[in-house]
């Protein structure tokens, strides 16, 4: 696909038909390998806007105007290729060798009359390295450092008042070439510190100047960029490398993208493979990868993202090709799944083509498409996106989920140059909304909602089946675990073989669908009466009157059974302070207390009632062992 | 990169410069779009290509495109 791309530029460049097929350009950018966008952008670079811009009216210009110390030259194509990935189409005005000083100071200087959207001003560390005398400390690069910040500050100023675009300033990378040059490590690091204090001053400028945006380059030369090449700085004076030059004109397209309205507001995401690994209606909610394990921990840190910029303002939504209700269940209750029900504005869960349900939530929203960005891991739904709907902007995250959070944030889809109080709260009011329709009853308080919720406890001997996910309970359960025995299968196994020993397994289910199995009770028979070894529970179920009514159970089938009494013992943890009074809010004397561990009895006299929003179901499938 | 020619189609396919056999001996500033950024480009596009470097003074002072080939191919 990405050669097909490739040739079919190179054919429209061959047959001098890119101008005419310019509207085709963004999408066989977006089908390009990475490595020769650059060679797009030579070929781009030739074409006369003007003539592209009569053939196509339709197509938005954006002037920048590129000044700055060395030769900036190599920016040019790269501007143009990133520009025309977002369908932009690039006015450069060019201004002569190091004149940035005039350029930004004069009002009447070409640069300012040229009243560019964007105007950048390159800086890089020869404007410092050029000034310094020979022999010089890491004081006399500071102070010219010191003395360059200062005169940027007042040139933004100066350019802030007479034009009516952006100024975009960016941090000075420190080559070793230089730094290199003071042999002992005191003064080395006093020249790190020092450009450090540079480049924050510089960032800071930001904050002054309304007109002004810094861009960092210190998470683009940690990608692995390249700063400088000494022999393109000294031969061709072009001191920052292409390379760095191409990902700072990535940044800038961006910029541009934001400053004339396209920023995208919705990401809309597949589910399967993309937010977590593996398929939801064949491997099940306990079969997906969410969290935990290689594959496990990418995806958990690709939801932590999308959650990010959910809270800044971005409206999440999700296309997935499932049933609704599964979706939902996981979303609500999986125990792991960093992203949750309500962090979504919206989730398609269907067996309709992509294309269809995007529009519909365009239309739920009243969002253009054109704000959305697609994320998922099919190429078949990405390419079918990008043929029905040529204005979303597609994600590929592909096969390696450790890759997907770089895939989606390489674009800065959602860059803006403020986040406001209404950006963030912007998802909550489209949640509110959607709320409103979909639950048309506001509850009073919350027995209202226990009752409404319709909970049903199963309560009975765990099967064979159920001991992986009983095991996996005991491991991974922490808040609601009395003892926090943990159990690998193998131990779990030996308990079950014993005869004193039953292991009740809990299942709830309410009017959102099934949880499955949520938690455990462990007991073990003895003359003196009936200990309970542990009780644990799953978070996502807490407070629902599950506990209490698993309790009663345990309690009504130990009285039942002529026990004398329940023993019950609670061994504090970091995270298990919750559950403390579990057993003495449910009519549990303490025996025994120390450090390690609390031991109660219960005499079986008075038992906890089953709470009336609960409906208790027990034993209702015997164990087939 | 055995002949001038590929040299050729690789300035047209590569940089986009309406260059043709016959300008091979023109000096560059005279060739319709040729600047400076062109030669980096190629520079950089030549030392992927053959995995060697040419050393860049020698390049900038190359008159023409002939003796940038001959650079590459020497």
């Amino acid at each position: 696909m990405s050669t097909a791309a490739q040739d079919r530029l190179r054919e429209l460049h061959r047959g001098r038909e890119l101008v005419a097929s310019y509207p085709e350009v963004p999408a066989l950018l977006a089908e390009l390998p990475e490595e020769r966008l650059g060679w797009a952008g030579q070929l781009l670079a030739r074409l006369d806007p003007d003539e592209v811009l009569a053939a196509h009216p339709g197509v938005t210009a954006v002037t920048v105007a590129v000044t700055g110390h060395g030769t900036l030259n190599p920016l040019v194509p790269a501007l143009t290729a990133e520009l025309a990935r977002h369908g932009l189409l690039l006015r450069p005005v060019t201004s002569s060798f190091d004149s940035y000083v005039a350029d930004l100071s004069d009002p009447g200087s070409a640069l300012a009359a040229a009243n560019a959207d964007l105007t950048l001003c390159v800086l890089d560390p020869m404007i410092v390295f050029d000034e310094i005398p020979v022999p010089w400390s890491a004081d006399d690069a500071a102070k010219t450092l010191a003395g360059k910040v200062q005169l940027l500050d007042w040139l933004a100023g100066q350019a802030g008042g007479h034009g009516s675009g952006t100024l975009v300033y960016n941090t000075l990378p420190l080559p070793r070439r230089f730094a290199a040059q003071l042999v002992d490590h005191r003064s080395r690091a006093r020249l790190g510190a020092a450009w450090r204090t540079g480049n924050a001053d510089l960032l800071a400028l930001a904050e002054r100047h309304p007109g002004l945006v810094v861009l960092d380059l210190d998470p683009l030369l940690a990608e692995g960029v390249g700063a400088d090449d000494a022999r393109l700085s000294v031969y061709a004076k072009a001191h920052l490398r292409p390379e760095l030059l191409a990902a700072y004109a990535r940044q800038v397209a961006h910029l541009a993208r934001h400053q004339l309205g396209r920023t995208k507001k919705v990401l809309a995401l597949d589910l399967d493979g993309t937010v977590w690994g593996g398929v939801l209606g064949e491997d099940g909610p306990d079969g997906i990868e969410v969290a935990g394990g290689y594959r496990g921990d990418a995806f958990q840190a690709f939801q932590r993202t999308v959650r990010q910029l959910g809270a800044q303002g971005v409206l999440v939504t999700a296309v997935s090709k499932n049933d609704l209700e599964p979706v939902r269940e996981v979303l609500r209750t999986h125990p792991e799944l960093a992203l949750r029900e309500e962090d979504f504005v919206r989730v398609s869960a269907n067996w309709e083509p992509k294309p269809g349900n995007l529009c519909e939530t365009a239309a739920v929203l009243n969002v253009g498409l054109d704000s959305f960005v697609f994320v998922d891991d099919s190429p078949y739904e990405c390419g079918l996106v990008r043929r029905e709907l040529p204005e979303v902007a597609v994600v590929a995250v592909g096969e390696d989920p450790a890759g997907h959070v770089a895939r989606l944030l390489a674009d800065g889809w959602f860059d803006v140059r403020e986040v406001t109080a209404d950006d963030r709260a912007r998802p909550g009011r489209y949640r509110d909304e959607r709320t409103r329709a979909d639950f048309l009853h506001s509850f009073q308080s919350l027995d209202d909602y226990l009752r409404e919720l319709g909970v049903v406890v199963r309560f009975g001997p765990a099967r064979p089946r159920d001991l992986g996910r009983l095991s996996q309970l005991t491991l991974r359960t922490n808040q609601f675990n009395l003892t926090t025995d943990r159990l690998q299968p193998a131990e779990l196994d030996a308990v079950v073989a014993d005869p004193r020993r039953e292991v009740h397994a809990i299942r709830s289910a309410d009017r959102f669908g099934d949880n499955g199995i949520v938690g455990a009770v462990f007991t073990r028979r003895e003359d003196d009466g009936v200990h309970i070894d542990n009780f644990l529970l799953s978070c996502r179920v807490f407070s629902r009157g599950i506990e209490q009514a698993c309790l009663a159970a345990v309690l009504r089938a130990a009285r039942d059974g002529g026990a004398a009494a329940v023993h019950g013992t609670y061994r504090p943890t970091k995270k298990n302070a919750g559950v403390r009074d579990f057993l003495p809010r449910h009519g549990f004397l303490a025996v025994h207390e120390d450090e390690a561990a609390t031991t109660y009895r219960h005499d079986l006299a008075e038992l906890p009632e089953v709470p009336q929003y609960v409906r208790l179901v027990e034993n209702e499938e015997e164990s087939p062992r | 990169m055995t002949t001038i020619d590929e040299f050729i189609a690789l300035l047209r396919d590569e940089l986009g410069l309406e260059v043709t056999a016959d300008d091979a001996g023109r000096r560059l500033d005279e060739l319709p779009g040729w600047d400076s950024v062109h030669l980096l480009w190629m520079v950089a596009h030549m030392e992927e290509a053959t995995d060697r470097q040419v050393p860049l003074p020698a390049l900038l002072e190359a008159p023409n495109i002939e003796e940038l080939f001959a650079l590459y191919a020497a």
